[in-house]
């Protein structure tokens, strides 16, 4: 192994040790199980009340996830300011995901116009409701919508345990529509952050608060 | 009996730079190598030091200008990161390649 390839590894070790504290699995199982609490409600539908509480769920799914970055890892693991190339693959990630959005959009955006459509949309109707392939196909576009952008995410932060989020999240967006049950959906959110828990439970043995001198007090 | 690649392999080991060698100071200067900066903290968690120890290798470094102290505020509270300053990083450079010079140079 050249020593170039040597330092490299380094940096990537470095950059992973930032994902000890399971924090990010945390926060997308519990995505995952807000989703499936607050969309599900066959008694009222899609309402705004259930996207007003789907949001603030999720706003304060972020909220935990910020505030144990701040106040629980970072006064333990210290902090690190990566070099330019993790940043240029941070805004990759931004210009392909916008892209993948966009198609997404254009996607909707056609089936809706084919659906008004009449021939066409007759004709779809026909074919799927027929067959009773709409739920099938509804469910798999929504799971083919999650699943690569959580793919690419978890390349683009060089985050490994993102393609099994990425995977439990197709499966978790899958059921929830086809099934029209919370209740697997919830399970898969579960097993998403479970992992989370045990790398944080991990992360607080590994490493405590430092006593006495802050870090803060070295040198200078 | 030593031929002149020997020598000049030889004469690169004792042109190494001391305190980059020293296994420590090592780590510490690597690290601060591959990323843009880090805090003592999370230096010493990377490199598995003790704070004393850190402290230390972290004076010694600064004195011989291959590092810098970067102090900032966040918020209310100071926000100290280090970072190899660009005398550090051509040490740095300048060693890896003596070491790989000698390495090479040496038999199976």
């Amino acid at each position: 192994m050249s020593t170039q390839l040597d330092l490299k590894e380094l940096e990537r070790k470095a950059f992973r040790s930032t994902y000890q504290d399971g924090l990010w699995d945390l926060y997308f199982g519990l995505i995952v199980i807000c989703m499936s609490i607050f969309i599900y409600r066959p008694a009222t539908g899609y309402s705004p009340v259930n996207m007003v509480l789907l949001s603030s769920a999720m706003a304060a799914a972020y909220f935990l996830f910020w505030a144990g970055k701040k106040f629980i890892t970072l006064p333990r693991m210290g902090q690190v300011q990566f070099g330019a190339q993790r940043k240029k693959r941070r805004l990759m990630l931004i210009i392909v995901l916008s892209v993948v959005v966009l198609i997404q959009v254009g996607f909707v955006l056609f089936q809706v116009f084919a659906w008004l459509t009449p021939n066409v949309g007759e004709s779809l109707n026909s074919i799927l409701l027929e067959r009773h392939l709409m739920n099938l196909v509804v469910a798999a576009i929504g799971a083919l919508f999650v699943g690569p952008s959580m793919m690419l995410i978890a390349y683009f932060i060089d985050f490994p345990r993102g393609y099994y989020i990425a995977v439990m999240m197709m499966m978790a967006v899958f059921f929830m529509i086809y099934l029209n049950q919370p209740v697997y959906p919830i399970i898969i959110g579960a097993l998403i952050a479970l992992p989370g828990l045990v790398l944080f439970v991990r992360f607080l043995q590994k490493y405590p608060l430092p006593r006495g001198e802050s870090p803060h007090e070295h040198a200078g | 009996m030593s031929t002149p690649g020997r020598n000049a392999t030889l004469s690169d080991l004792a042109e190494v730079d001391r305190l980059v060698h020293e296994p420590a100071r090592l780590a510490i200067i690597a690290l601060l190598y591959v990323v843009e900066s880090a805090d003592f903290l999370f230096l010493m968690n990377q490199a598995g030091l003790t704070w004393g120890n850190l402290s230390a290798h972290m004076s010694k470094l600064e004195e011989a200008g291959y590092i810098e102290v970067v102090k900032s505020f966040k918020g209310k509270r100071p926000n100290t990161m280090l970072r190899l300053t660009q005398v550090g990083r051509s040490a740095f450079q300048a060693y890896r390649q003596k070491m790989k010079r000698v390495l090479d140079g040496l038999p199976e």
